[in-house]
């Protein structure tokens, strides 16, 4: 199969500060992929590359194109809903789809129409009438109505409340995700999307430090709640971190078998968000 | 949509999902649990795939790993274009498997627990009999 997106030593300088560095990592078709990282790691430089808003350094292809160069081209396959996406406070929600039927050649109004049906956001309303959890509806109604290879979604919950952000993932499952297509998010929310995800990758300081499926995250890292009589032979398997837990210690392990720790305590798959503050303090200590 | 199955019940999926085991495994054992609840019976669809990873936030994969399972086991069978259908005997099958590890697995134990507690069998079928009698 060939990746949608693929990356070859992709860097991203601004003035001194390397904001994406030598990053290389495929994506393929049909999956669903986290990229997480703290503030400031680099995730939306990334995210702009891939999307041609920005120029890099290496060799970035999507979709078959080089994005910058041919972002043009580009905005047919792709929808993006950027961390910062505002709509026009004065538009009318018919309006907007209206306008983004001439603008975009993938974009169909009666999808649209169909999804926003299913919510209570109406059609002769204007934007700024709307709550702020309708605007992040509306956005995912017009980008879902694009029938795009790729779509990118920067925070798309951030600021909504739990209900609205499980209606979010559910409306995106049903409507719009299928084998064919293949979505990139990334949230600090990590805990409400792991199950979500096909592929995890993580990114600290402009780089990856972690690019894996969840199939082999749970072959790769295990978590083992040991007592504390276990805990020194726990610690001589070199974990990737350690936390106590009601006076139990809780490690993490990088490529030590469930064999090697099963006497040693409970064994389990750490979640995505355990697994994040492990890997990179481990990272950041090296 | 797909119909649900004869109770409308698949809500009794509710998305507690612990840590221990894998999600998909999780999901075959719910399927398998319904199936002895009676549930769903032999010849019900499954819920599409797409349903079931929309109403639990999972990932598609994970849905259709949970029920290849249950095609591995010959539980379900999958039918082109129409989706996971349960097969015929599926019940029986089930109900076979989960009566053998009780007989392997929990009933020893309930016997060495009457043992270490002076039970005679016949207290406990006096007390099931009352039960049916209530």
């Amino acid at each position: 199969m060939t990746a949608l997106v693929s990356a070859r030593g992709v860097s991203k300088h601004y003035g001194e500060t390397r904001a994406v560095d030598n990053v290389s990592f495929d994506i393929e078709p049909g999956r669903i992929v986290g990229l997480i990282g703290p503030n400031g790691a680099g995730k939306t430089t990334l995210l702009k590359a891939v999307l041609g808003l920005t120029d890099c350094d290496g060799d970035l292809s999507v979709c078959g194109l080089d994005p910058f160069r041919k972002r043009r081209e580009l905005m047919h396959a792709v929808s993006y809903v950027a961390d910062v996406a505002v709509l026009p406070r004065w538009i009318v929600v018919s309006k907007l789809l209206k306008f983004v039927e001439t603008i975009h050649p993938n974009f169909s109004i009666e999808a649209a129409r169909a999804s926003l049906a299913q919510t209570k956001i109406p059609l002769n309303a204007p934007v700024k009438t709307l709550s702020k959890g309708m605007v992040a509806q509306l956005h995912l109604s017009i980008i879902m109505a694009i029938d795009a290879k790729l779509l990118v979604l920067d925070e798309p919950t951030l600021g909504l409340d739990i209900l609205f952000r499980k209606s979010f993932y559910t409306q995106l499952l049903n409507d719009y995700f299928d084998e064919q297509k293949t979505i990139i998010i990334t949230t600090h929310q990590v805990e409400e999307i792991e199950n979500l995800l096909t592929d995890v990758m993580f990114i600290d300081d402009g780089r990856i430090v972690l690019d894996e499926s969840l199939e082999t995250v749970g072959e790769r890292y295990t978590e083992l709640m040991a007592a504390p009589e276990q805990a020194d032979r726990a610690r001589g398997l070199t974990p990737l971190a350690e936390r106590s837990l009601f006076g139990k210690s809780v490690f993490t392990f990088e490529g030590v078998s469930r064999d090697q720790l099963a006497g040693l305590g409970e064994v389990r798959t750490p979640g995505l968000a355990d697994l994040f503050v492990a890997k990179l303090s481990r990272e950041r200590a090296a | 949509m797909q119909p649900k199955n004869k109770r409308g019940d698949w809500s009794l999926m509710d998305a507690d999902w612990n840590d221990d085991l894998p999600i998909y495994r999780q999901l075959r054992d719910r399927v398998v649990a319904m199936l002895l609840e009676g549930v769903i019976s032999d010849g019900d669809a499954l819920p599409s795939v797409r349903s079931v990873a929309a109403e639990y936030r999972l990932n598609p994969l994970t849905v259709l790993k949970g029920y290849q399972e249950l095609v591995d086991e010959d539980l379900v069978e999958k039918r082109r274009g129409r989706g996971m259908y349960v097969l015929p005997g599926a019940r029986d099958k089930v109900l076979a498997d989960e009566r053998r590890r009780f007989l392997d697995n929990q009933w020893p134990d309930v016997v060495a627990m009457m043992h270490r507690l002076g039970i005679a069998p016949a207290d406990l079928l006096a007390d099931i009999d009352s039960d049916k009698n209530k």
